[in-house]
């Protein structure tokens, strides 16, 4: 790949509005985002600059993202065909890192254990929600953006 | 005004609050723990937010999960009623920082008088009689000589570190000062590492007397007149009564003044309490101010025939006080029974499932209560399921009601302390208003000795 490929590519990306772009040719991999021109859903006020771009503050000790409090129930739940993974906090969820970033996971797939499924954020603070068990993302019981309480179940999880 | 007021608490002042809010045209959110999920509060009021597992801690301490809450519901106030984040210098600065009004006082408030030993310095400063004692930990048994003689006898020596009884001696006469101070620095000394002693004026068997005091954004500061708390055992309020059987008007008047004062020192706003300790000869000093509403603030409620917690809604909405002092006068006489889940002899706390209730009702009763039949009284919470109040136009005649209501309430499945109420009723002492913080002491092997074959 040569400049002018890589100029092509970007011409076309701009052209036809894309924001995320993935190639892999040849032993180079070439990864292209950019701001999109439609506005962003829900615009992250409140915090400052730095933080928005930086990568997203682990859960806070007093909500661990995923892991149950000691002592207290575990809050995933067996369902007819998964394991029910709850909320652990209060806050608003959302399916991806940002409003211009692909959703952590999708109905299929297949997740580790400590992989980050979504964020809650509370208080201004956004918080990972990681995976406790393994296997496979069966449903997706919440929107993008909609409030959660505690307990509210939040994926259902094909043990595997 | 407010839009939505999130309630963070649980139980019977949820409720109150919740009533408050409905009669002012506001919208409720109730977050509850998941021990809570059937609770009255979460029934009606208008959302409700799960907000952790049944521990106090990971529910209704947790500040995180209730500003979450108030920011997913929208509300634009929180009330937090009495006991867990009420007097919370943390949450309140939060909901400042989150453009939430905290229905309270300011956070620098909450803390000056949360800092026992802060506020009474304050209160000493405002010219508010503290109790008198030595300035700080006495140096040597000379000093304390001195200070017990410019204090008067008798006088206490308590360990600085101390608490729980221990490292305190009382000193009646001059004489005794050098021995019992040594003695006291020695047991402090063993008790708490610190051979700190100092030395206070020795009330007696004080009354419990606290005034209520209510004030807005605009420097306006009233008192609502006393309540009589000397009811106690172990430090806790069993019985509550508006007005106090020792207090004259001229008395109230004095002690009314003091407490404004007091608040007004401090640049205090919203409902608040002044504890003091009422001695046999009239004198009163400052204890503590609790910078919140309070559990028995129904018999002021009934005696004023003011809305206190829609008071506090307004003056936090930044409204100007519905009343001037001139226009607070007390009227007949209230008592409140507060009705504990607990085993009437022995008080061991009796939580259960509410098998039959039945609540009594007629003139001049009024029951504070989230119990009712089927509800679950949880080991989580404290003991207390409601709080029964009587009010009639004198003394003798709220005591009747009282012994009327207890006698026909009925909680069955779990054990409450109505037959104690009962029993303080028929006393000679309290039916005379005999009363003093050593009453319960008195009282129980007076129980005990009836009891027994």
């Amino acid at each position: 790949m040569d400049i002018a490929d890589l100029k092509e590519i970007l011409r076309i990306l701009e052209e036809q509005d894309i924001t995320e772009f993935e190639l892999e040719q040849d032993g180079v991999k070439l990864r292209v985002c950019r701001a999109s021109a439609v506005a962003p859903v829900r615009p992250l006020v409140g915090l400052p600059p730095d933080l928005a771009a930086a990568p997203l503050p682990v859960a806070p000790p007093a909500a661990p993202g995923g892991a149950a409090p000691p002592g207290a129930a575990s809050e995933a739940e067996p369902a007819a065909n998964g394991t029910i993974v709850k909320s652990p906090i209060v806050g608003t969820f959302y399916r991806a890192a940002d409003p211009n970033s692909q959703p952590f996971v999708a109905v299929g797939d297949r997740v580790k254990v400590g992989q980050v499924l979504c964020i809650i954020e509370a208080m201004k603070l956004m918080n990972e929600i990681e995976a406790e068990i393994a296997g496979e993302v069966v449903k997706v019981h919440v929107e993008n953006g909609q409030a959660v309480q505690y307990g509210d179940p939040l994926f259902t999880v094909r043990p595997a | 005004m407010f839009k939505k007021v999130l309630i963070a608490n649980r139980g019977e002042i949820a409720l109150r609050v919740i009533w408050a809010c409905k009669e002012l045209g506001l919208k409720t959110v109730a977050v509850y723990s998941e021990a809570d999920a059937d609770g009255l509060h979460v029934r009606f009021a208008d959302e409700a937010v799960c907000i952790g597992p049944p521990r106090n801690i990971d529910s209704y301490l947790n500040i995180p999960a209730i500003i979450s809450a108030a920011e997913i519901t929208g509300a634009d106030a929180i009330h937090p009623g009495y006991g867990f984040l009420s007097e919370s210098g943390y949450l309140a600065e939060i909901c400042e920082a989150c453009s939430i009004k905290f229905i309270g006082p300011s956070p620098q408030a909450i803390r000056l008088m949360g800092d026992k030993s802060r506020a009474k310095k304050a209160m000493a400063k405002a010219g508010v009689p503290v109790v008198p004692g030595s300035q700080g930990v006495l140096e040597d048994e000379q000093k304390a000589v001195r200070v017990a003689k410019e204090v008067g006898f008798p006088v206490i020596l308590k360990a600085s570190a101390g608490g729980g009884g221990r490292g305190m001696r009382v000193v009646r006469e001059a004489a005794e000062v050098a021995a019992a101070f040594r003695a006291a620095q020695a047991e402090a000394q063993a008790a708490f590492g610190v051979p700190d002693v100092y030395i206070e004026k020795y009330v007696q068997n004080p009354r419990h007397i606290e005034i209520q005091v209510m004030a807005d954004t605009r420097g306006n500061v009233v008192h609502l007149g006393e309540r009589e708390c000397s009811v106690q055992r172990r430090h806790q309020k069993i019985l509550e009564e508006a007005p106090s059987p020792a207090i004259s008007d001229k008395l109230r008047r004095r002690m009314g003044r003091t407490a404004v004062e007091a608040a007004a020192s401090v640049q205090y706003v919203n409902a608040g309490t002044i504890e003091f300790l009422l001695d046999q000869d009239g004198s009163y000093y400052f204890m503590e101010m609790n910078t919140r509403i309070q559990v028995e603030h129904g018999v002021t409620e009934l005696v004023t025939g003011r809305d206190l917690v829609k008071e506090q809604i307004h003056v936090a909405a930044g409204e100007p006080l519905s009343f001037s002092q001139r226009e607070i006068s007390i009227h007949g006489h209230a008592i409140e029974c507060r009705i504990n889940a607990e085993d009437p002899v022995t008080f061991v706390p009796s939580p259960g499932t509410i098998r039959h209730y039945f609540q009594p009702g007629g003139p001049g009763v009024r029951v504070d209560t989230f119990a009712h039949e089927g509800c679950e009284i949880s080991p989580y919470y404290d003991s207390m399921i409601g709080k029964l109040m009587a009010y009639g136009r004198t003394r003798p005649e709220a005591i009747a009601r009282m012994r009327r209501c207890l006698e026909v309430m009925v909680v069955e499945g779990i054990r409450t302390n109505i037959p104690l109420h009962l029993r303080i009723l028929d006393d000679a002492d309290f039916a005379a208003g005999r009363i003093d913080t050593g009453f319960m002491e008195r009282f129980l092997p007076k129980k005990k000795a009836a009891a027994s074959p």
